[in-house]
């Protein structure tokens, strides 16, 4: 495994490295902007992003029922991508008026309409949990210690 | 249950086994569309089947995109590490933590900038082309790295069970289940713009799948500065062989013997459409000026120079009996934004270099 780990690292070295070469080809103030944006991204996810999504789950479980966990922090995560894919094409940034092939549909309403879907599941998959039957395991795995009965009394 | 447990390295390598999967497939398409754009001898592009490229570029959007829920669950799992104890440590430790800044840096440049370039959103003052090329090596290479420093703890991982046993709320099998819903939610809300049969739901698609003639455009005649010239009575395509010269007017073009050909036109922004194509057979057209087969053809646009104003067209597909001079589409007159008077066509080859608004065929010697 070790020459398997040397060969994958010299080879990821050798093809980044030419990736800096070709970076390095770009004039200092385009290279600065490449950087920037890289380390922006970086920044966002880390310092704003991230701590942000543990705060609405500290905040979540506090609120929210333990039962509606599962599904709500599904939801949330699936809203949070739908979010992330319609940022580029929401207020249509990108269009321009000599071509109405591009950005052509009605962005808002879908986000909306994916959203709603998407939390529409959530008091179904609650039903459906609720509903179906239930696999012994499962019950073994809902349980807390709360829940195993004491020690039968000796006769 | 706490956080941290369901987090863990049996979700990180998993999601990124399969984030590990959509970048190779991004990175691999990407530079099929590359080497296509920017041939080099050792590259081989063949014209069969006509739909190669729709799929490839297609997979190339497909995946990046289904890498950002995949990412986002992948830097997730592995935050808190951002945390761990010592903060800035030895030698070791600072380049580790440096190529992990590389490896998530690079990774989140090309998916950002890849989703704003399909939606023609240029935010960023930097030109996309180049440097989508030149950080997808980087983040390519700090993918491979990071895989030869983790192969230990990847190996174990993923031998491991996913099983954890929470009291109440998410486990992380519900993790692994709900990333993979997330991969196929945002592939349905966006694919359809080159999966026709998902067009009706890809709600967040930078394309419908409209346009003139039932495709849609990339440039238009007004961007491209052809309004005029290219409804001139004095329009001819010119074709030339060295001293061989040959012009011909729109009419003598339609007078030509005619082939209709099922074709899609695949952009490199991940959109794609069929439709049906008519003209003159490209290779009966630079016949008549006496071209060899085996000759490279350079294609001129009306469109004063720019990147894509001209470009060469490999002998191989110049030669292939499917490549059209077309003059309509779906049975009308090619509308302007189409390329009136008539554009190139040929099979598996990026939109981008489907030269429109021709105006002059030079066979390269």
């Amino acid at each position: 495994m070790t020459a398997v780990r040397v060969i994958l690292i010299g080879i990821g070295l050798a093809i980044g490295g030419y990736g800096a070469v070709l970076v390095w080809d770009n004039p200092p103030v385009i290279i600065m902007r490449i950087v920037v944006w890289a380390l922006v991204g970086v920044v966002l996810h880390d310092a704003v992003f991230a701590p942000l999504c543990v705060a609405l789950g500290f905040a979540g479980r506090r609120v929210i029922p333990g039962k509606w966990w599962q599904p709500i922090a599904v939801a949330a995560f699936f809203s949070v991508v739908l979010v992330f894919l319609a940022i580029p094409v929401f207020g249509k940034p990108g269009m321009r008026p000599d071509n109405m092939t591009v950005l052509d549909r009605n962005y808002p309403l879908g986000l909306w309409i994916s959203l709603a879907i998407v939390w529409a599941c959530v008091p179904l998959f609650y039903l459906a949990v609720r509903l179906l039957p239930v696999r012994q395991n499962e019950v073994v795995e809902q349980e807390s210690a709360g829940d195993v009965e004491r020690q039968p009394p000796a006769l | 249950m706490t956080t941290t447990t369901l987090r863990g390295t049996a979700v990180t390598a998993r999601v990124g086994l399969a984030l590990g999967i959509a970048v190779a497939v991004c990175f691999m398409t990407g530079l099929i569309s590359h080497f296509i754009q920017h041939p080099q001898p050792w590259f081989f592009w063949p014209t069969r089947p006509v739909w190669l490229y729709r799929v490839t570029q297609g997979l190339h959007v497909i995946s990046g995109i289904a890498a950002i829920p995949l990412i986002i669950v992948k830097l997730w799992s592995v935050w808190p590490k951002l945390f761990e104890r010592p903060l800035i440590g030895g030698l070791v430790r600072q380049i580790e933590r440096l190529s992990i800044l590389v490896l998530v840096g690079s990774m989140l440049f090309q998916l950002s900038t890849g989703l704003l370039n399909i939606a023609q959103w240029y935010a960023f003052k930097f030109f996309f082309t180049t440097s989508h090329y030149a950080m997808s090596y980087v983040a390519a290479g700090a993918v491979i790295v990071h895989i030869g420093v983790k192969l230990p703890v990847i190996r174990r991982a993923l031998g491991e069970p996913v099983d954890d046993t929470p009291a109440l709320g998410p486990s992380r099998r519900t993790v692994l289940r709900g990333t993979w819903l997330a991969v196929a939610l945002a592939t349905v809300v966006t694919a359809g713009q080159t999966i026709p049969l998902l067009r009706k739901v890809s709600v967040l698609a930078p394309r419908s799948g409209q346009g003139p003639q039932g495709v849609p455009v990339n440039r238009s005649a007004i961007a491209a500065g052809v309004l005029r010239s290219a409804r001139s009575p004095d329009y001819r395509l010119t074709v030339t062989n060295g001293a061989t010269i040959r012009a011909f007017t729109v009419a003598e073009l339609a007078a030509m013997p005619q082939a209709t050909h099922r074709l899609p036109i695949a952009c490199v922004e991940g959109w794609s459409a069929d439709a049906e194509w008519t003209g003159v057979v490209l290779a009966d057209v630079v016949a008549a000026v006496g071209a060899s087969r085996d000759s490279d053809l350079r294609m001129i646009s009306l469109e004063p120079p720019g990147p894509y104003s001209r470009t060469v067209l490999p002998a191989r597909h110049a030669r292939d009996s499917r490549t059209l001079i077309a003059l309509k589409l779906n049975g009308q007159t090619l509308d302007l934004d189409h390329g009136y008077p008539c554009r190139l066509i040929a099979p598996t080859r990026p939109g981008v270099l489907q030269t429109k608004w021709l105006t002059r065929i030079e066979v390269v010697p």
